[in-house]
């Protein structure tokens, strides 16, 4: 299991940015991205909110306001794959089971080992190569029950932190 | 503002250019519906509902963010404005939960019936609230938000972040399911402190108050009343609300100064002691040591019999009494006018001895005034605050409002504690120096100001006395502060002082507001003497939005010396030592000139000393609670336990009351008529909202009964404002507010005349002192007789915190308060804990040289190393066990702000 970060780690991280309000979307990309558990904790809005001065809801209501931020932890891979109707049709709806019945995979769920996490995202306007994912930040196109073994294969070989 | 005219509906409306359209046609009105529109907010544009026709405008435009302009045609109602905000109108309530339990005054519900949309049926939008998520949060002791009942009308957030200025409240999510979030979705884990402004702005009952809910419903209340809020010495204008007797609700009064509808968490929550169960409701006699209920008729006998009794054994210098700054104007008045007339001596002080005295010392000498000289509003306008040992924030939630509001319109803020306040947060300059070394960082303020030529000279040479010689007086004393020199005694770092001084002496404007950390030592005249000093050096006094400051602790600080509550002074800041003086006053109440006598009275202190000596042997006590507040208290009980009677008339028993020979329950402020002076010395009105319990009389009725029963005269009067008038007679700057004038608002003094409309800024032309002139008193900085030592090597500070007051013998009466706060603690920096191996939440053991007690340890570096801070608003935990009765030699205030402690895990 992976573990939260540190306070020396989200101080060292804020200390970079100035402590001006419009700093803090910036900041909040890169603790979540350093962040092993892969989202927003309590701690890191809470340092966010004195090192920025703002308080705790300001900076929740941006935390919760853009999709791209999480409040629940995840895995070091989180997986965003398309519900909408192109990739539906184009068998979203398939990969889903399959990324269940294969990896026990679940929307909203972390695995056991932490690597992976789930979610039923929006459109990611790829629906000319639907079935359509992003891991983090890189999008996976054209997608089949091959092309995912040999995704989520490469990733858990890959050596991590 | 250029007046301008426009026309709305056709209808020809005058007003000022700029001014809000939508505020404009209701001020007129013309009743444009709109629901996220509050006056006391920026505009929003949310709800939609205020849709108007504006010629040479495109569409429809929302009233409320327009600004009218000369010659501004309006269609607010024809067919088009209608239809289009009831189909808007269709559309909140789609996504908006009706049920509706009547315990709040809800705007959504006539809009409905206005537009003829009670039945779902006539309703364009069809309903989908059941279908977004629905968020309650039930944690927060006062308040319920409920996200079915919200229009994400914005009016929170804003009553939050612009008129409180905290800023705790946010929108969480996005679309259709956003909600209001307090900290991270929990109200009760943010820094929400419970003032409810938020409560008195929801429009929807989205968000509603706790106490009561569900009890009443808000077309039933029998009566609402308003009056001065009990607390603190803003004097905020509260509406309670009535049923059944009992108080069920206060709101905060809209439009109205000082407080324009804000209110803090005592102010609209704390009344829960007026009908509290364990309130005195008959007389009790101390019999066998056991106190049993009495008649009036028995205890008031009693009283009388001994006060004489002890009066033609011991002497006239035997007797005293305390008055008490919650009791009304009038109530003061008559019971300093008792003490010199059936005691035949001055010994009257109260508890202002124990909070501004050093304070009010200084200023009488360098103004001649000893109050505010600014009023409440000037915080928000004023270019620079600078703010000394008051942490405003906590013991004056509502005039820190206006300095937060200030910040956000870009003042400048210096804070000056040896403790981290959270006015801190909104600091421009945090000067944090040593416990009890404000006079050489005030000197070496001055001496930085003269280095660098920010001095006023022009100032110096018209409006002080003995002007440019006086200055130069004050450089020879402040020409060895050097930065240097100020940075070893204080800690303080050079650069810090540099910017402070600057930002002071630089500013436009520059206030000052002063506090208990300036006034509670044994240097405290000498502090304020310094802090002046500077003001003066400046020029920052004199002219609007600059001046001296000392917000008052109580409701009613302020009137009671006004009133005469007071050793030296009359009514009126009249000296009792003057011959002339005596005669006006003797012929006012009618009696031979030399009954009154000619020497100054005790101090609180004083008395208390007298009587553990043996020469005081009986005491009066009208609503204080000196074992409590106090310095010293094995000292306070020892004395009290020597005199041979005590009356204690409160309204409930006491720490105090415990050691008197009788009881009287008076009446609380809720349930009497009156007038209270604030801060920024408005005589405010008191009403009464309920009646006293029992048998409980109002004080000023109770202390004409002991006077008559005495033998003594103090005049027969029908209700309060025969006694107010007659204050006006006696004191010359209450002369002409009278009851009427202050209806509806209250009166600032000086008001001389009836035609006189008060005085917002003293000394705009001249000061108050014989020559007209301000005074420089130079002051040097001396160590504190009592240090730290091997024994006890840490120095105790001690405050107040905002849900509890003073003795708090009406705050912890109250659930509510006591959620948020209800245990004692001392703040500890981590160096000492660490040292002494004490961790946070450690109980421990705090000893003096004068007693000690037990509490919980607070680990924070919010104080510095060696120092250490207790809140002593608890009686189990008692700070003044600590503190000692050495005195300024000035005031006769004592240092319950220094005292040398041992602390250790319990």
């Amino acid at each position: 299991m992976q573990r939260e970060m540190t306070s020396e780690l989200i101080k060292e991280i804020l200390g970079k940015y100035p402590g001006t309000k419009d700093n803090l979307i910036k900041a909040l990309h890169e603790l979540q991205e350093t962040n092993p558990l892969n989202y927003i904790s309590p701690e890191i809005m809470e340092k966010c909110a004195a090192h920025f001065r703002l308080t705790k809801a300001q900076v929740y209501g941006v935390v919760t306001y853009y999709s791209m931020f999480s409040i629940k932890p995840r895995g070091k891979y989180h997986i965003s794959l398309c519900k909408s109707p192109v990739c539906s049709m184009m068998g979203s709806e398939n990969i889903f089971r399959y990324l269940e019945d294969k990896y026990g995979l679940l929307p909203d769920h972390v695995s056991d080992d932490g690597l992976f996490s789930l979610e039923k995202s929006e459109c990611l306007g790829r629906c000319g190569k639907a079935p359509s994912m992003m891991i983090n930040k890189d999008v996976y196109t054209g997608l089949t029950t091959d092309k995912i073994d040999e995704i989520l294969l490469n990733l858990k070989s890959k050596p991590g932190k | 503002m250029k007046n301008i005219t426009i026309e709305i509906d056709g209808k020809k409306i005058t007003t000022e250019e700029g001014t809000n359209l939508l505020q404009v046609a209701r001020d007129n009105g013309i009743d444009i519906p709109g629901l996220c529109y509050h006056k006391k907010l920026t505009p929003t544009g949310a709800c939609r509902l205020c849709v108007v026709k504006v010629e040479n405008m495109p569409g429809l435009v929302m009233s409320c963010t327009v600004q009218v302009k000369d010659g501004m045609k309006v269609t607010a109602f024809d067919e088009e404005t209608e239809q289009n905000r009831r189909h808007t109108l269709s559309y909140l309530l789609s996504e908006h939960n009706e049920a509706y339990n009547a315990s709040y005054e809800d705007e959504l519900r006539p809009l409905i019936r206005r537009y003829k949309l009670e039945k779902p049926a006539d309703r364009p939008v069809k309903p989908i609230w059941q279908n977004i998520p629905r968020i309650i949060d039930d944690s927060s002791p006062v308040l319920t938000y409920d996200s079915s009942k919200c229009i994400k009308c914005f009016r929170c957030i804003k009553a939050c972040e612009e008129v409180q200025g905290k800023g705790v409240l946010s929108f969480a999510d996005r679309g259709i399911s956003k909600y209001i979030v307090a900290g991270f979705g929990e109200w009760k884990n943010s820094e929400c402190d419970g003032c409810g402004e938020c409560i008195q702005l929801c429009p929807t009952g989205a968000i509603v108050e706790k106490p009561f809910r569900g009890k009443f419903k808000i077309d039933t209340v029998e009566k609402k009343v308003i009056t001065t809020c009990p607390y603190c010495g803003v004097g905020c204008q509260t509406e309670v609300f009535v049923k059944d007797e009992k108080i069920v609700r206060i709101d905060g009064v809209e439009g109205v100064l000082p407080n324009d509808g804000r209110l803090c968490v005592k102010g609209r929550f704390g009344y829960q002691y007026a009908n509290h169960k364990k309130r005195l409701t008959h007389p009790l006699i101390k019999k066998n040591g056991k106190f049993v209920k009495s008649s009036w008729n028995e205890a008031l006998d009693l009283i009388a019999s001994k006060f004489n009794e002890i009066k033609l054994k011991y002497g006239s210098e035997s007797l005293a009494a305390y008055s008490s700054a919650k009791c009304s104007n009038e109530e003061n008045y008559l019971l300093q006018k008792f003490v010199r007339l059936a005691f035949g001596n001055n010994n009257i002080d109260y508890c202002t001895r124990l909070c501004h005295a050093s304070t009010v010392t200084a200023m009488l000498k360098q103004f001649g005034d000893g109050a505010g000289s600014n009023s409440i509003q000037d915080f928000e306008t004023t270019d620079c605050l600078f703010v000394i040992g008051n942490n405003i924030i906590e013991t004056h939630p509502i005039t820190a409002t206006y300095v937060k509001r200030g910040k956000a319109e870009g003042q400048k803020i210096i804070v000056v504690d040896p403790r981290w306040t959270p006015l801190v947060k909104y600091a421009d300059i945090w000067l944090q120096p040593k416990l009890a070394t404000d006079v050489a960082l005030l000197n070496g303020l001055v001496n930085i100001i003269i280095e660098n030529d920010w001095v006023d000279k022009d100032f110096i040479a018209n409006r002080v006395e003995n002007g440019l010689q006086a200055f130069d007086e004050l450089k020879a004393i402040t020409n060895k502060y050097t930065p240097s020199y100020t940075e070893k005694i204080t800690g303080i770092s050079q650069k810090k002082l540099y910017e402070a001084a600057k930002m002071y002496a630089t500013a436009h404007t520059a206030m000052i507001a002063t506090g208990m950390g300036m006034s509670q030592q044994t240097v405290g005249t000498n502090n304020v003497f310094s802090l002046i000093n500077m003001c003066l050096v400046t020029g920052q006094i004199g002219k609007e939005r600059c001046g001296v400051n000392p917000p008052r602790g109580q409701n009613n600080v302020q009137g009671a010396t006004d009133v005469g509550a007071s050793p030296v002074n009359y009514p009126g800041y009249i000296p009792v030592t003057n011959d002339e003086n005596r005669r006006k006053i003797a012929k006012l109440w009618n009696v031979p000139y030399e009954n009154l006598d000619p020497k100054p009275g005790l101090t609180t202190i004083e008395i208390m000393n007298a009587a553990y000596d043996g020469k005081i042997k009986a005491l009066y006590c009208m609503g204080e609670n000196p074992v409590i507040t106090d310095p010293n208290q094995n000292h306070t009980i020892a004395a009290l336990e020597k005199l041979y009677f005590l009356v204690v008339q409160d309204i409930f028993e006491t720490e105090t009351s415990f050691y008197a020979d009788v009881i009287l329950p008076a009446a609380s402020l809720f349930e009497k008529d009156g007038s209270v002076v604030n801060s920024d010395r408005r005589v405010l009105r008191l009403r009464k909202v309920i009646d006293a319990p029992g048998e409980a009389k109002t004080d000023w009725k109770i202390i004409i009964e002991v006077a008559n029963r005495m033998g003594t005269d103090i005049g027969n009067y029908e209700n309060a404002e025969e006694i107010w008038n007659e204050v006006r007679e006696a004191a010359p700057i209450l002369g002409g507010v009278t009851y009427q004038r202050i209806e509806h608002e209250g009166i600032q003094w000086p008001c001389p005349t009836e035609d006189h409309p008060g005085t917002s800024t003293l000394f705009l032309e001249k000061f108050n002192t014989p020559s007209g002139k301000a005074k420089i008193i130079p002051v040097d900085y001396q160590p504190q007789s009592e240090i730290a030592t091997e024994e006890f090597p840490i120095i105790m500070n001690s405050g107040r915190m905002l849900y509890h007051y003073h003795s708090s013998t009406l705050s912890r009466k109250s659930d509510i308060l006591n959620a948020y706060a209800d245990k004692s603690y001392v703040i500890m920096n981590p160096n000492d804990a660490e040292r002494l191996g004490i961790k946070d939440g450690d109980e421990v053991l705090v000893c003096s040289p004068r007693g000690n007690l037990k509490t919980r340890a607070m680990v924070r570096d919010e104080v510095l190393t060696g120092e250490a801070f207790m809140p002593w608003h608890f009686h189990e935990s008692p700070v003044n066990a600590l503190t000692r009765s050495e005195m300024d030699p000035q005031s006769k205030i004592a240092p319950f702000k220094y005292s040398a402690v041992r602390i250790e895990k319990a």
